[in-house]
């Protein structure tokens, strides 16, 4: 399985606790920015004429808010640059401050069968807080508009002055709205955002809160039919994103646009986060390759063990097996033997125990 | 060469911060050793723990030629000396090899108790003592007054004693004056049979074990056989030289002189500091008087923070000792943190010293358990052994009672400060000897005080409870009978020997309690809850709990995520290797020695 990324870098409004890269004041340049990701496509077209796609993810930034004419364009350009599958699952990123009906309708055209929602709180004063730009009223008329179809919607927790009420009723929002798959995250405040001096100011719940409040919604979550799959991502039967499920499996991926991350054969590549330099590469045929690293394979089975982990079914054997071809039990022994207590091995899985999944770091470093 | 008139050797002693150092530059420079320009600051100070600390460690000691005002040269060999208290052993072997000393004293903080402590040390060697008044160009500055208190505190006479300014240049000519007119010209007859102390020694690379010495009587040159008192290995002199300040070969030393000998010795073991050199072909008769033996103070456990470079620290710890006679170390092990030494030290300051010098100049990282005394233990059999390891304690069936250490302590402050000073001295089971006024501004406290509860942050504590004006020097008393009792951390319900430490009966509950406390806040949040308790003898005096971490994960980690949060973990293990597993708990490898120190005050 192999996947593609599109980055779309703009917003209207940049949220609190962002620090991906989106530009809200370069809006403008929207048109020329996807003028260059066609561009870069065409420009590995030939290089992975070998790959055959199963996803493409259009994240963000806002995707949604550019116009969905050049979404369109975006789908055909993959098609048309790479081999992507029939029934490949074309997902992309909408606020429920930026759509319309005209829009969804263009989405659902052009291939798209796949929403990823951003509600984060169904509490408008707690939206306000964290720097959204949608309410619930608009969330509620995204979800109509979605009615029937494939999508997803995340919410946080960890916010200032959220309740474990609160995190109640965010996720029966998300439960009752009709999404087949929803994703908890908790809020990382990360240094040079807005919420970052929250945090520091002691405005936000602490650790063992935030925990309270994960317990709780992996709870609330597998009342409502939700079960847990990966760390932060719960869905009702046969609904995981196989996007995200690839790159668990330590599957390749190509990314596109501003900041974009890619594993090739073994080398992970990340594109320029400056826009204008993202600009000037690909308009002088260059691709924007900021950061570009040969993994060995020492590296490739920390890595496949740390991201097989996060899972709720855990490292499968076999999989590890046939990529590294070494049984990971044997390789393994002493370190499984340390953390036994913690996790659980079956004949076709090396898993962390559901109570123990979010404080999985402690676990994982012991095989690095 | 000078005559033998014309010699003088001579030493600096000063309480710490009086300007020894940089009236020893100030000489240097006016007697034309080194030019301004190339003037390192604190030339005599070559270690850069010396030079960030400002305090001298190593002696170091440099000839200097004078043209007096009589018209005639003279040679001038001083030996630096430590200024701390813990290195009083050093002091008296440079001593041993002078004939005067000059006694700096403050203009405007007057005698402190290193002055005193160094004074009596001087007189012990029959040293001529010349004051030097230093810092006169500070307006606090009371010169006439210091003067009368060196006469009536120490018995000086200080009329004549130059006030000098090292720092501004001051007056440096009345020193290099009265050096010639205040000290002896050293005696001796260069046809005598060979007599030399050795009265410092270090390792060199190329050429072994180089010994600094002053010659008593007779000579010495390349090609000679020579041989040590307490080892009889015969070794051949390579190289003479003397001190400009970098060794500078010469060949022949004689009667009166100061300089170095290198004849390939191998080991710094087969040459004691205090040692007599004489000649193997036709020695004297007698050594010279000895020295006391160093005796270690404070003791610690020192073990590689990576449990695989056990090697690498002892030839660390071999090296240090090559220049270091006072270091000693035996092999030990603890269940908690597996191989390492326990050393020995001369104090406090020496012991910072050394670990401070094995992770820099050795690149080790390692872990240090809480500094020590030496108990003295008395058994029910009669038989007395002394333990300065609480875990070789031995069961307390077989123990009839237990002695420790204590030292008479000199503490001079301004009057001011005496109620916090005495707080402090009973906090610590002090007794109070007496109380002496030196003038209206200074007064001297004296007190026999336990070592053991000096040695983790009395001086820290003096300092800040004075703002720095009292000092503190002290002297060791010998052994007293006294109610102590083993406290042992339990970690998770298992003893950790590396956290056991002696303390008194009185104090124990109250340190069980900070202990726990501190650990709590130490050692970090595991997967399970960790009780951290405190006992004696099997009864659990003090209990925290460290609660089980709930959160510890990232909440995304998708294709741009998979670098920053393999860097995460990198770092999550990177921390880990700076633990210790004691048990299944993990625990940094500071806390050994830390909890001690933050005995909150």
């Amino acid at each position: 399985m192999s996947g593609i990324y599109v980055h779309i870098p703009f917003c209207k409004a940049k949220c609190r606790y962002c620090d991906f890269a989106s530009f809200p004041d370069k809006i403008g340049f929207a048109e020329s920015y996807m003028a260059c990701v066609y561009r870069e496509m065409a420009m590995r077209s030939n290089e992975l004429k070998s790959y055959n796609f199963d996803t493409l993810y259009i994240g963000g930034g806002t995707p949604s808010v550019i116009d969905e004419k050049y979404i369109a364009m975006l789908v055909a350009a993959a098609r048309k640059n790479f081999n992507l599958a029939e029934n490949a699952e074309i997902t992309i990123e909408i606020n429920p401050g930026t759509v319309s009906a005209k829009k969804i309708e263009t989405y659902l055209k052009c291939g798209i069968n796949r929403f990823s929602v951003g509600l984060q709180t169904a509490i408008d004063s707690q939206l306000i807080e964290i720097g959204r730009i949608h309410n619930l009223k608009q969330f509620e008329q995204c979800a109509k508009l979605l009615k029937g179809r494939n999508f997803s919607v995340d919410v946080m927790i960890g916010l200032k002055n959220q309740s474990i009420a609160d995190i109640e009723k965010t996720i029966e929002t998300a439960a009752y709205s009709g999404a087949n798959h929803i994703s908890m995250y908790a809020l990382c405040p990360e240094d040079g955002t807005p919420v970052y001096t929250d945090y520091l100011n002691g405005e936000l719940p602490d650790s063992d809160e935030v925990a309270a409040m994960y317990e709780f919604g992996v709870k609330k979550l597998r009342q409502l039919g939700f079960e847990r799959y990966e760390v932060s991502n719960f869905c009702k039967k046969g609904f995981e994103s196989k996007h995200n499920l690839n790159y668990w499996k330590r599957g390749e991926y190509i990314g596109f646009g501003v900041a974009a991350s890619s594993c090739i054969s073994d080398t992970r590549l990340t594109n320029t986060f400056d826009l204008d330099e993202y600009f000037k590469c690909i308009l002088s045929n260059h691709f924007a390759v900021k950061d570009s690293q040969k993994i060995e394979e020492a590296e490739r089975k920390e890595e496949f063990i740390m991201l097989a982990l996060r899972t709720s079914r855990g490292l499968n054997l076999n999989e590890y097996k046939t990529f590294f071809e070494v049984d990971f039990l044997r390789e393994f022994a002493e370190k499984i033997q340390k953390v036994r207590e913690y996790t659980e091995v079956s004949d076709e899985f090396f898993k962390i125990k559901d109570e123990y999944l979010f404080v999985q770091n402690q676990i994982i470093t012991e095989f690095i | 060469m000078a005559k033998k008139s014309n010699i003088r050797n001579f030493c600096i002693i000063a309480h710490i911060d009086h300007g020894k150092s940089t009236l020893a530059d100030r000489l240097m420079e006016r007697t034309g050793q080194v030019s301004e320009r190339d003037m390192e600051a604190q030339l005599l100070d070559s270690m850069d723990i010396e030079r960030e600390r400002g305090i001298t460690i190593k002696l170091t000691p440099v000839r200097m030629f004078y043209k007096a005002k009589n018209g005639e040269e003279y040679e001038f060999n001083l030996i630096d000396t430590p200024g701390h208290v813990d290195f009083t052993y050093e002091v008296s072997r440079s001593l041993a090899a002078c004939e005067g000393a000059i006694l700096i004293v403050d203009a405007s903080q007057g005698v402190e108790a290193q002055t005193l402590a160094n004074v009596y040390l001087a007189l012990e060697n029959n040293l001529e003592i010349l004051p030097v008044i230093n810092k006169i160009d500070l307006p606090s500055a009371r010169p006439d007054e210091i003067k009368t208190e060196i006469e009536d505190v120490i018995g000086l006479d200080a009329s004549d004693a130059p006030l000098v300014s090292a720092k501004e240049g001051l007056n440096i000519d009345d020193v290099l004056e009265a050096i010639v007119t205040h000290f002896p010209a050293p005696d001796g007859d260069d046809g005598k049979e060979l007599q030399a102390l050795i009265f410092d020694s270090y390792y060199d690379n190329y050429k072994g074990v180089i010994l600094f010495v002053r010659i008593k009587e007779g000579c010495v040159k390349s090609g000679d056989r020579i041989k040590t008192f307490r080892s009889d290995k015969i070794y051949d002199v390579v190289e003479t030289g003397v001190f400009a300040p970098n060794l500078t070969p010469k060949n022949g030393l004689f009667a009166g002189e100061v300089g170095y000998i290198a004849a390939s010795i191998k080991s710094i073991q087969d040459v004691a500091v205090g040692d007599t050199v004489t000649c193997a072909d036709a020695p004297c008769a007698e050594p010279l008087p000895g020295y006391k033996t160093v005796q270690s103070v404070v003791f610690c456990g020192i073990y590689p923070l990576d449990g695989s470079r056990f090697n690498d620290l002892k030839d660390a710890i071999l090296k240090l000792q090559l220049n270091d006679a006072s270091l000693i170390f035996e092999p030990d092990s603890s269940v908690a943190l597996g191989f390492g030494f326990r050393c020995g030290f001369l104090g406090l300051l020496h012991m910072e010293i050394i670990q401070e010098r094995i992770e820099r100049e050795f690149g080790l990282e390692i872990i240090t358990t809480a500094p020590s005394v030496s108990y003295k233990v008395v058994k029910t059999d009669g038989e007395e052994v002394f333990i300065d390891n609480p875990s070789h304690l031995p069961p307390l069936s077989e123990i009839e009672h237990m002695e420790e250490p204590i030292v008479k302590a000199d503490i001079y402050s301004p009057p001011d400060y005496l109620g916090q000073i005495m707080d402090l001295c009973r906090e610590k089971r002090g007794v109070f000897l007496q109380m002496t006024y030196l003038d209206k501004s200074r007064v001297r406290l004296e007190y026999n005080l336990p070592l053991n509860e000096i040695i983790f942050d009395f001086f820290d504590a003096i300092k800040s409870r004075t703002r720095g004006y009292a000092s503190f020097d002290y002297e060791l008393l010998g052994y007293e009978r006294s109610k102590l009792v083993k406290l042992d951390i339990l970690l998770n319900g298992d003893v950790c020997d590396a956290l056991s430490m002696i303390v008194h009966e009185d104090s124990a509950y109250a340190r069980g309690r900070t202990l726990c406390e501190n650990l709590k806040e130490a050692i970090p949040r595991q997967l399970f809850e960790v009780p951290v308790q405190a006992a004696i003898g099997g009864k659990i005096i003090a209990r925290e709990t460290v609660k089980a971490v709930r959160k510890d994960v990232l909440a995304k980690c998708y294709g741009g995520d998979i670098t920053r949060k393999k860097k995460l973990l990198e770092k999550q293990k990177e921390g880990k290797k700076r633990m210790r597993q004691i048990g299944n708990v993990e625990v940094p490898s500071e806390v050994f020695m830390q909890i001690l120190k933050t005995n909150k005050d």
